[in-house]
């Protein structure tokens, strides 16, 4: 098993033949920047994240990857002194100035954190369908069909299935990984931002969710920041490297199909981060 | 590799139910919104409540309060009782303030050494005994201060016939204090990182050395802020000495003679006919509350300040 | 790996991991400490065994006092109405019931307002004035409660005389609840439980803020980003999680409140009533013992004793439940 996970490992871009052209977009970024109490920690974001394919986030730390996709969701209101310059479009409506609330925003735009973070006090069926339940669902057979087909489609039904209402806490830190991943995936949303979502895993484990996630393409669209250029170049389509620029504020450097980033990118410090020469 | 996830073909949500879902949350989404306003607000409503009344108590503790301390009669004098002939004479309240500072002195001799290295104890033993001495100092540390009067007068004053005295307040307050000081001292010596202990032992220092030597000085702020703060709720507990210290007109020093303390003079002159004393009482209590605040503002400064420096 | 587990008599800190290793044998060596015969470990077990017996002797010489008043007049203590100093009957029915109708109020007022003040330290105050506040509420949880008791007497009793007691006696059901003492008495069960409430607030917000605020930032971000509203991520999250240890700090309030004596003894009128009408006046078990202790005949010693006896089972069975449900919140979060 150890070599046949090496082998996985050391694969360079795989074959993204079966992902969709980028021809419908989900989001756009124009000219995005994030600011706290002034102080500008990202900036000159501008690019489309396409719809049903996987777009990474990849770059040094302090480049700003976290910041940006957190400003996809709106998780920034609740920071006093944060500031989100510029405009992110979901369906052509600005999530910040359009008329759009930030809970419906939420339910549309789903999020699986660094740390697995299942709700310790639910059981995992609760877990599973607790965004409904905040959106004031209650019919049984809605939540009912909306846990099993999360569960399943985030590959834990079988293992879950008999013990439903065991507490969360339960799970391995693997399973628990792919609870939050359903939990997200229950309100049908139309992405998911992925914050480092194996940075706290194993490497089997982590294998798991990756190839989740790659099938978990023909139902969402995936945003993910990633530490990890290994598993930039496996799992994503599309790839955004940000860069921290001379004023310590990350910058967008380039963005392009994954393939581009890879093994022809225009920039040479694109080139030279994913060699591993820095960072 | 496969077998590792089922890669059947992700389950396709029927689009009703997406829509269904989606109707069910537009459709409540403003009611949800307004509820939140609502509670969130009751929430500040709550803080409001909380808040008035303390302040309102702080208000009057300096505005009546502090007429009274800004005589240094206040500090020096010995109580005195207004009569009818003189019914605005109060004296001052030195034997309240000696007393005060007698009583937490001779507890705090009792107590600190005992309580100390009870926690030192309990934090480097797994015995049966620290298990239920830890059990027995938290539930100590929690029982009503007048029990520890009942105890004190039965024990210091009628079964050791040492009578009504300072050094009967004092055993009062020491087995009020200990409990705290035992599980500060417990909570400071396990904060201290197990690195230092093993660059102890690894220099070939003996472990009773290292636990005296490096342990105990480093966990040394943990212990002096636990004390600090059992002193300071000591200082203010009238409940234990009422029964026991026999309320002295005199400034005494000596532990066999029977005291005054601040909490008891505000408890008796509140309760008194002469609105002289009534006004007098409020500054009692500022100058009790301002010791309190400055003890336990001190051990909290103290404390984060050598938490930084490390 | 598995062939190492077949061996006899296998160290089990072998199979942890290295850093793990390291710490257990640490720990294996210090705690040679208090099991190698050095007269420092004496020291430290003899300090032990002091605070031991100062707390065995504790119980005992109140258990010890009060048993001729046990052998008796058990009945009487638990059940009896009516005070008769100085040889008796001692009723302490009057008393318990006191204890519990101004514990209990308090803690009704001071839980449901604690919460919600603790909610808005964390969440709603700017994050520059929420450890100015944290201090504040810290210090006013030090305020002694004789200061407390003091405020009731000499500005809440006499407002309870002139306004608060008409102004409930205006209303016709407050008047079968509270009772119509006219204006009568400024002092009664009403105002020891208002002033209980505000007495245990700051100890009660201290702990339930810091309850509160553990919860992890995680688990509130991943409910905001489900949809959830503010008052949803408060409701079906964090109160939740910090649930247990919200438990565990009204228990300890609850303890606190029980074992009041001063404040108690300054404002509930000091009257021997079994007294469910809350405007008139009553005593607590404390403040009885207190009011009491001074002139008393021996045998009434002993009953105040007795007295302490029941105060201390239920101070004693509180903290107990307190703590295990601290300890549990304790596992509850270590598993986030």
């Amino acid at each position: 098993m150890d070599q046949e996970f090496m082998a996985k490992v050391k694969m360079e871009v795989v074959d993204k033949s079966t992902a969709p052209a980028r021809s419908v977009i989900a989001m756009q970024l124009k000219d995005v920047a994030v600011s706290f109490h002034g102080r500008t920690a990202v900036r000159d974001c501008t690019f489309d994240i396409a719809k049903n394919r996987v777009t990474s986030l990849i770059g040094p730390s302090g480049s700003g990857k976290t910041t940006l996709l957190r400003a996809l969701n709106r998780l920034h209101d609740l920071t006093p002194g944060a500031k989100v310059a510029g405009q992110i479009l979901l369906d052509g409506v600005d999530i910040y100035r359009g008329d759009l609330t930030v809970t419906e925003l939420r339910t549309r735009v789903g999020m699986v954190f660094q740390r697995p973070n299942p709700f310790p006090t639910m059981s995992i069926y609760d877990n599973a369908i607790s965004g409904l339940r905040f959106n004031g669902v209650k019919k049984k057979s809605i939540l009912d069909e909306a846990a099993e087909s999360s569960l399943r489609s985030a590959a834990l039904w079988d293992s879950v299935e008999s013990r439903l209402k065991v507490a969360a806490s339960n799970l391995s830190g693997g399973e628990q990984q792919r609870l939050c991943i359903a939990r997200a995936l229950a309100m049908d949303p139309e992405v998911i931002l992925m914050d480092e979502p194996t940075s706290a895993l194993d490497p089997i484990a982590t294998l798991r969710i990756e190839e989740l996630m790659t099938s978990l393409k023909q139902r969402v669209t995936v945003v993910i920041v990633t530490h990890n250029m290994q598993q930039a170049a496996r799992i994503s389509d599309d790839c955004a490297f940000l860069l921290m620029g001379e004023d310590r504020a990350g910058e967008l450097i380039e963005f392009d199909t994954t393939e581009k980033i890879f093994n022809n990118p225009i920039d040479p410090r694109t080139l030279d981060y994913t060699l591993g020469r820095f960072g | 590799m496969s077998d590792l996830v089922d890669l059947q073909s992700p389950h396709e949500i029927g689009h009703e139910m997406r829509d269904e879902i989606r109707r069910i949350s537009d459709h409540l989404r403003r009611r949800r919104q307004v509820r939140s306003t609502i509670m969130v607000a009751l929430c500040g409503v709550a803080l409001a409540v909380t808040a008035v009344p303390l302040l309102l108590l702080l208000f009057e503790l300096f505005h009546r309060g502090l007429p009274v301390v800004l005589h240094t009669g206040f500090y020096t004098q010995l109580p005195q009782t207004p009569s009818l002939v003189a019914p605005n004479v109060t004296g001052g309240v030195s034997n309240a303030i000696i007393g005060s500072i007698v009583l937490s002195a001779y507890a705090a001799v009792m107590a600190i050494p005992v309580g100390v290295l009870a926690g030192v104890y309990l934090a480097e033993s797994d015995s049966k005994l620290a298990t239920m001495l830890r059990i027995i100092a938290q539930t100590m540390a929690g029982a009503p201060s007048i029990l520890m009067g009942l105890f004190a007068f039965s024990f210091v004053v009628r079964a050791l016939h040492i009578g009504f005295s300072a050094i009967a307040g004092s055993f009062a307050l020491a087995v009020l204090m200990l409990p705290v000081i035992v599980i500060s001292s417990e909570i400071a010596v396990r904060g201290v990182p197990n690195t230092l202990r093993e660059a102890g032992l690894a220099l070939g220092a003996k472990p009773h050395k290292v636990s005296m030597r490096i342990v105990l000085p480093a966990a040394v702020t943990g212990i002096v802020t636990g004390i600090i703060l059992a002193v300071s709720r000591a200082i203010g507990e009238t409940a234990p000495v009422l029964l026991v210290i026999g309320g002295g007109y005199i400034n005494s020093w000596k532990p066999l003679n029977p005291v005054s303390a601040l909490p008891l003079s505000i408890y008796e002159n509140a309760k008194s006919q002469w609105p002289s004393l009534r006004t007098q009482v409020w500054g009692i209590a500022l100058v009790l509350v301002v010791f309190v605040f400055i003890l336990s503002l001190s051990a909290r400064i103290w404390a984060s300040r050598k938490q930084r420096a490390r | 790996m598995a062939d190492r587990g077949a061996d006899d008599g296998v160290d089990f800190t072998d199979l942890l991991p290295p850093d793990l290793q390291r710490q257990a044998e640490v720990v294996a060596e210090f705690n040679s400490v208090t099991t190698s015969r050095t007269w420092y470990h004496y020291l430290l077990i003899v300090a032990s065994l002091v605070f031991a017996a100062v707390s065995v002797g504790f119980v005992g010489t109140i258990l010890w006092n009060s048993l001729p008043e046990w052998a008796h007049h058990s009945r009487t203590l638990l059940g009896g109405r009516g005070w008769q100093a100085p040889i008796g009957p001692f009723g302490g029915l009057a008393m318990i019931v006191g204890t519990l109708e101004t514990s209990l109020i308090a803690l009704a007022l001071a839980v449901v307002i604690g919460i919600g003040t603790s909610i808005s330290i964390v969440f709603l105050i700017p994050r520059r004035f929420r450890n100015i506040v944290a201090t504040l509420v810290e210090l006013l949880a030090a305020v002694p409660s004789i200061v407390y008791g003091l405020w009731g007497f000499l500005v809440l009793a006499p407002w309870m005389l002139t306004t608060v007691n008409p102004w409930l006696n205006s209303w016709p059901f407050a008047k079968a609840i509270f009772g119509n003492p006219g204006q009568e008495f400024g002092t009664s069960l009403l105002l020891a439980s208002i002033v209980l409430a505000v007495m245990i607030l700051p100890t009660f917000v201290a702990i339930s803020r810091e309850v509160i605020a553990v919860v992890p930032q995680d688990l509130i971000e991943a409910s905001l980003s489900l949809g959830a509203t503010r008052w949803q991520v408060i409701r079906e999250v964090v109160l939740p999680t910090a649930r247990v240890g919200l438990f565990g700090a009204t228990f300890l309030a609850l303890a606190r409140a029980t074992g009041e004596t001063v404040a108690v003894a300054l404002v509930a009128g000091g009257v021997a009533n079994v007294q469910f009408h809350l405007l008139y006046p009553g005593t607590s078990i404390a403040a009885w013992i207190a009011t009491q202790f001074g002139e008393s005949s021996s045998t009434e010693i002993s009953a105040l004793m007795a007295l302490g006896v029941i105060l201390m089972i239920i101070n004693f069975g509180l903290s107990l439940i307190s703590r295990g449900l601290v300890n549990r919140q304790r596992k509850i979060l270590a598993v986030v």
